[in-house]
Order: structure tokens, then C-alpha cells, then sequence
């Protein structure tokens, strides 16, 4: 009798309790009434940081990053069009309840964050390789200047993302995506793009990069 | 011939197992449904976001988040997952026993060894869960000699959390409600942790993870505690607890044990916990100590005397390195702890029935031990699919006469089990010294065909054991025959 009573008062207290919500402070990913910015900063951060700052290359940094950029790759998470290893892994789950106005608010709270700049990676002859590329690509081997789409600091424009300061593993494993895999669909301007680069070529762009 | 036989005929039909397995369990499953845990569904994501290359139950740094921020992260979903084991485990020599079926009961036959059911996940935006349950088929052994099994309460840690994010500051804290100190820690040097996992059932092997020693705080599981904690900025983590006898509301943390195998605590015993934790790169480093006091009934069903109970004492300092860059994932561990042991004041002092070779009586029993262990352990795995781990461990501590199980008996002055043949040993756990010291390593090679199936083999080497590298028991047994062979298939769904 004892132990029934114990119980029906645990399942009441935690029926009443399943129907409270934290809304300032949530990291529920399926309810679409908590705001953009508390999911980056309670559920996003966990990876990308508080202020898109994040310390693994394995996961991109996204302060700074283009509204527009960011919004279509929640968007291609939540439909699965980007099936990349490292974003399916995270991403998928991650978008799968988001609505469209939630991603939207993600992508602008992290184009409001400060950008930063990484501590360079490479020597200096692979930078200065990287910054050529970056700045005037290889003409003799029909390969263009990063910074045509990129603009010329890597900060992006629109649908073009970001690339100053991004970790160079993050964008050396990207660009093998695009060159060797139709993983990023959305991203196929790329492909043609990368088609041609060598190993040497990526890593020197990736570590320039990240020195921007 | 007739073992060697007898040894690859177990070893073919634990392959068969495994092979069967590997075919049979993704036709089963749905095409379309991806085969996931209790926590996958919740947060959607791979087994590999919150353990390192999906070596279970290794954390990552995000995974370590997911468990500090309460369980919450994510949607609701079916609050069940379960896991079960099929392993085989061969010990090194069994001719050096008085009844080798008794002491080697399931030695070298493929057994269904262990199953558990979890409960838990998000409950409210602060509140969640990670509830243990576990099955041994095994657990009592009938006087018909047949086996009976147990459902019985493992692992359970109830949280509240919440997390502060603002422009200066980053801090995550909670309340958790447990039945095991440092089960609530998100580094897995943490007592409750650093073990390999799985282990075989006591029945399969005794000399794989019952002797094998690892830096598990005195009052162990099935108790009941509170514990405050906080994770500032993610750098510096800290944790006190206190702890009591799992009984009232909290007596499901024991949910399934008989009473005499409940360990039951005199008053409040404190636990503290302090880590210091770097994120730089791929690479994440934590440097802590543990603290906490326990004082144990001797007996679990009589704890009418304050006299009765043994105080313990101990301090942990760990250490734990993790690279994880993919398709790598590096860990390397360190634990090294110290413990100390005072007896009931009626158990100190006393003679025992055991001499030296002149006949002479033995020093009495102590009034205390102390022990210290290191540990160390070093993994790696690649693409989440491939992995590894060498480890090595180093028990030592006093000598008492107390510990002893086998010795020289003084009518014939050789060697016996137990003089007063009131509690006889088995003697393969023989302890001739009195010495509790273990030396030894462990290595792995495992497999991950899809995230939530893990296939292992595993071997550990003893090069000493309770005391002696030779004739540990004074029957002849050395440390080297107690070396196992552990090969499993381990699933979760």
C-alpha cells in the first residue's frame, strides 16, 4: 500500500512536472515555442560554443557566419539533402524538429557573434601557397580565386559562407566532400570548383584560412 | 588433446554466435528504422556524438554536456532501451583446483552472460534520467546445483539541471539523485567508470573483472544519494554528496537484491569530487580528485551496532586525456587511489588459526589496511568501427593476517584451506600471504560492425596475484594460470 502510494505520488509529481517548460532556458529540440537563440546557446553550444566559437575542428565555427548560408544548411539537415558524415552524424537529429522560423533565428544569432581569428596552422610557405590560391587561384589549371565568391577577407556573402578563421580540418574534410562526393548537393558550384584541386592545394587553402 | 579439443569446439560455436548475430539482427530490424538507444532517439543523433568512437560508455566532451545538462537535450521520446551480452571466457589453467565445475562453472562455453533494461531520458526540460536494470542468469546458484536469476537495480543517477549562459560566463548545475558515488561524474576515470566494459559474468570468469582490481570507492552500488554539482565555464567541475542506506523513498535504488547483499551505511557519508578540465584543438584534458568516507555494517542484516562497522577512507586522483578528431579517437586514462580500512574493533587483534613453517602463531589481525591502485589505460579507435586498448593495473597494501584464506594448518603444518573448516575456501582465490597485492595488464581488439553492436576480444594477464606471483594460494596456483580470455558480442537497442 506503502509502496503504491510512493508511486502514484512519483507518477502524478512527474506528469505535473513533464508539463513544465523551461522556455528561457530549454534544449528541447521538438518544441517549436522555444526561441532561436536559447537552442544555439542551450543545445547548439555544446559543440559550435556559446558564441559560435568552436574549439574541436571537428565541428565548424559559426560566428559570423551568412544568415542566408546558415539557414540553408539547417534546412538540407532537416531534409537530409546534406549527408555528409560529420553533419548527418550531429545534424540530422539535431534539425529534425526545427521549424523554419527557429532556423531562421539560429542563423541570425550566430551572424551576430564576433568573428575571431585562429591561431595559424602550417608554415609559412603553405600559407603564403594558400594566400595565392585564396587571392588569384591557378589560372593555368582553370581553378578560381576562393575570394571571387568568398569576397576578399572570406567573410562571405549570402549563400557563400564564411571561411576566414575556419579550422582548417573542418575545411580540408569539406572540400574533399565536394571534390570526392555528391554528399552536398546544395553546395555542387563547389564541386567544379575542387575538381581540381590537389591534396597540397587543399591543405595550403585550409591553413591560410584559418589564419585569416 | 582432449581441452585443446574441447576448446576450439567452444571457440567455433561462439563464432557461430557472433556470425549469426552479425547476419540476423539487420534483417530483423526495420529497413527505414535506424537501430537506436534510448538516448539516440531522444537527440536523433549517432552513438558516436556522445561516445568516443562509439566505444560505449566513454564520453565526449559533448556527451559529457549532454550527461551534465541532465539528460534533457532533445525531444521526449520512449523512455526504454535494452542490452544484452553473449560472451565466452576461458581461464588459463583449471587442473589447480579442488572442484574445477565449481570454480570454473561456465570456463570456456559461450553463455548468454548478462542483459539490462534502461529507463530514463528527458522527463521536463530540467529533469531527466539514466536508470539501470540488470538480468543475471546466474546470480544464485540453487543446492540442486542449477542456476536462478536476477533482475536487480545497477546503475541510476536522477537529475536536475540547468545551464546559465551568458556573455562572461557558462555554468551548468544540478542535483542528482543516485545509487552509486561518482556514477553522477562525466569523465570515465571516475570510480564508477574506469572498468572495462563489458564484463563477463562472475560465472564465466572470476578472474576478469571480480579479481581484476579497479579504484571502486568502498561503499560501492545499491546505496542512496544526493549530490550537488556545478560545471563552471567548463573548466573547473564540482560535486558533494552524501550518502545513505537505500531504503524509504529511495529504497528502489536497490530495487531486486536480497537484503544481506545490500550494503548498508551508518549515518551520512560524504563524497566530494573536484575536476579541472582543458579543451584545446581535438584535444581535451581533465585532472581531479575524489574524496569520500564510508562507514559499512559488517553485517547487512544486523545494524543494531554502532560497533560493527568498518570506516573507510578513500582518495582518488584521475586523470584523463581524449584526442578526437575523425576519424580518430584517442583516450588515455589514469587513475591512482589510495584507500584505508579500519576493522569493527572486535575484528582487530584477534588470533588466527594459521601458523608459520615452525608452527609458531601468526601476528593477529590488523586494525586496519591500506591499499593504493594504479591504473592506466590507453585506447584508440578508428572510423567508430575499428578499436583497441592496452591497460595495465598495480594493487598493493598491507599485509594482514586477517586476509588470509589459505595458510599452514598447526596440527600438520601444511597447507589449508581453512583450519576450522567452518567457511572453507574455494582455493583458487587463495590468498597464502594476507597480501592483497595484483599486478597485471589488459588488452582488447574490438569491432563495431554498426553503432550499437560491439564484438571484443579480450585477454588479461596476471603477474601477480593476492601477494605471490607463484603459489599464491599454497596449493601450487600461480598468478599466470588466473590469465582469461573474454570474447563477446555486446548489443543495445
Amino acid at each position: 500500500m506503502k509502496t503504491s502510494l510512493i508511486i502514484a505520488t512519483a507518477a502524478i509529481g512527474v506528469g505535473l512536472l513533464a508539463g513544465c517548460a523551461n522556455l528561457e532556458r530549454s534544449r528541447d529540440l521538438g518544441n517549436p515555442e522555444v526561441a532561436g537563440h536559447v537552442l544555439a546557446q542551450q543545445a547548439c553550444s555544446l559543440c559550435h560554443g556559446a558564441r559560435g566559437v568552436s574549439e574541436s575542428p571537428n565541428f565548424p565555427i559559426l560566428a559570423a557566419q551568412q544568415p542566408a548560408y546558415l539557414t540553408a544548411q539547417l534546412t538540407a539537415f532537416r531534409g537530409h539533402s546534406r549527408q555528409d558524415p560529420q553533419g548527418f552524424e550531429y545534424m540530422w537529429g539535431v534539425t529534425r524538429k526545427l521549424t523554419d522560423k527557429q532556423i531562421e533565428d539560429i542563423a541570425a544569432y550566430y551572424a551576430a557573434q564576433s568573428p575571431v581569428s585562429r591561431r595559424p596552422q602550417g608554415d609559412a610557405p603553405a600559407i603564403e601557397a594558400g594566400r595565392r590560391l585564396f587571392v588569384d587561384g591557378a589560372p593555368d589549371r582553370d581553378i578560381p580565386a576562393c575570394s571571387g565568391c568568398h569576397g576578399d577577407r572570406g567573410q562571405g556573402l549570402a549563400a557563400f559562407p564564411r571561411i576566414a578563421g575556419q579550422h582548417a580540418d573542418y575545411v580540408t574534410k569539406q572540400l574533399f566532400v565536394f571534390q570526392r562526393t555528391d554528399e552536398r548537393p546544395e553546395g555542387a558550384i563547389m564541386k567544379t570548383v575542387a575538381h581540381k584541386l590537389t591534396a597540397a592545394d587543399i591543405a595550403n587553402a585550409a591553413a591560410f584560412l584559418q589564419s585569416l | 588433446m582432449a581441452p585443446i579439443v574441447l576448446r576450439l569446439r567452444a571457440l567455433r560455436t561462439m563464432l557461430a554466435v557472433l556470425l549469426a548475430a552479425c547476419v540476423a539482427i539487420p534483417l530483423l530490424l526495420p529497413a527505414s528504422a535506424s537501430a537506436i538507444p534510448l538516448f539516440n532517439r531522444q537527440t536523433g543523433q549517432n552513438c558516436v556524438a556522445c561516445h568516443a568512437g562509439g566505444q560505449f560508455p566513454e564520453l565526449t566532451p559533448y556527451g559529457r554536456l549532454f550527461k551534465l545538462t541532465g539528460y534533457t537535450l532533445g525531444g521526449r521520446t520512449v523512455p526504454v532501451s535494452a542490452m544484452g551480452l553473449v560472451s565466452l571466457s576461458k581461464v588459463a589453467d583449471r587442473s589447480k583446483s579442488d572442484d574445477p565445475g565449481a570454480d570454473f562453472q561456465k570456463d570456456g562455453r559461450p553463455i548468454f552472460a548478462t542483459a539490462s533494461l534502461f529507463l530514463g531520458g528527458k522527463i521536463t526540460d530540467n529533469i531527466g534520467a539514466f536508470t539501470q536494470f540488470t538480468w543475471d542468469p546466474y546470480a544464485i546458484t540453487t543446492d540442486s546445483g542449477h542456476y536462478k536469476g536476477q533482475f536487480s537495480a545497477d546503475n541510476m543517477d536522477i537529475r536536475y539541471a540547468d545551464r546559465l549562459v551568458g556573455d562572461r560566463h557558462d555554468v551548468i548545475f544540478g542535483v542528482s539523485a543516485n545509487n552509486n558515488p561518482s556514477v553522477a561524474d562525466p569523465w570515465n576515470t571516475a570510480a564508477a567508470w574506469m572498468q572495462y566494459v563489458p564484463v563477463p559474468s562472475p560465472t564465466g570468469s572470476q578472474f576478469i573483472d571480480g579479481a581484476s582490481p579497479y579504484p571502486g570507492l568502498a561503499a560501492g552500488g545499491n546505496i542512496a544519494g544526493l549530490g550537488a554539482y556545478a560545471f563552471v565555464d567548463q573548466t573547473v567541475y564540482l560535486e558533494a554528496g552524501d550518502y545513505r542506506t537505500a531504503k524509504g523513498l529511495f529504497s528502489f535504488m536497490r530495487a531486486g537484491l536480497h537484503d544481506a547483499d545490500v550494503t548498508k551505511l551508518r549515518g551520512d557519508n560524504p563524497y566530494l569530487r573536484i575536476a579541472l578540465n582543458r579543451a584545446w584543438g581535438a584535444s581535451t584534458l581533465m585532472i581531479g580528485l575524489t574524496r569520500m568516507n564510508a562507514r559499512v555494517y559488517d553485517d547487512p542484516l544486523d545494524t543494531s551496532d554502532p560497533a560493527t562497522v568498518h570506516r573507510y577512507r578513500d582518495l582518488a586522483l584521475d586523470a584523463q586525456y581524449q584526442y578526437l578528431l575523425d576519424p580518430h579517437a584517442w583516450t588515455a586514462q589514469f587513475v591512482y587511489s589510495r584507500e584505508s580500512h579500519a576493522y569493527p574493533a572486535a575484528q582487530a587483534g584477534q588470533a588466527v588459526s594459521f601458523v608459520d613453517a615452525q608452527g609458531n602463531a601468526l601476528a593477529p589481525t590488523s586494525a586496519s589496511d591500506r591499499t593504493r591502485l594504479l591504473r592506466a589505460k590507453l585506447s584508440y579507435v578508428y572510423q567508430a568501427r575499428y578499436g583497441g586498448s592496452a591497460s595495465a593495473f598495480d594493487l598493493a597494501g598491507s599485509t594482514n593476517s586477517a586476509n588470509q584464506t589459505s595458510g599452514l594448518d598447526p596440527g600438520t603444518l601444511t597447507v589449508t584451506s581453512d583450519p576450522t573448516a567452518a567457511a572453507p575456501s574455494l582455493r583458487v582465490n587463495g590468498n597464502l600471504s594476507g597480501n592483497p597485492g595484483t599486478r597485471g595488464a589488459t588488452v582488447e581488439g574490438f569491432w563495431l560492425p554498426w553503432q550499437n553492436l560491439r564484438v571484443g576480444l579480450q585477454y588479461t594477464f596476471y603477474v601477480k596475484f593476492n601477494g605471490a606471483r607463484e603459489n599464491y594460494d599454497g596449493f601450487g596456483r600461480n598468478a599466470r594460470d588466473n590469465d582469461s580470455l573474454f570474447l563477446y558480442a555486446w548489443m543495445a537497442y
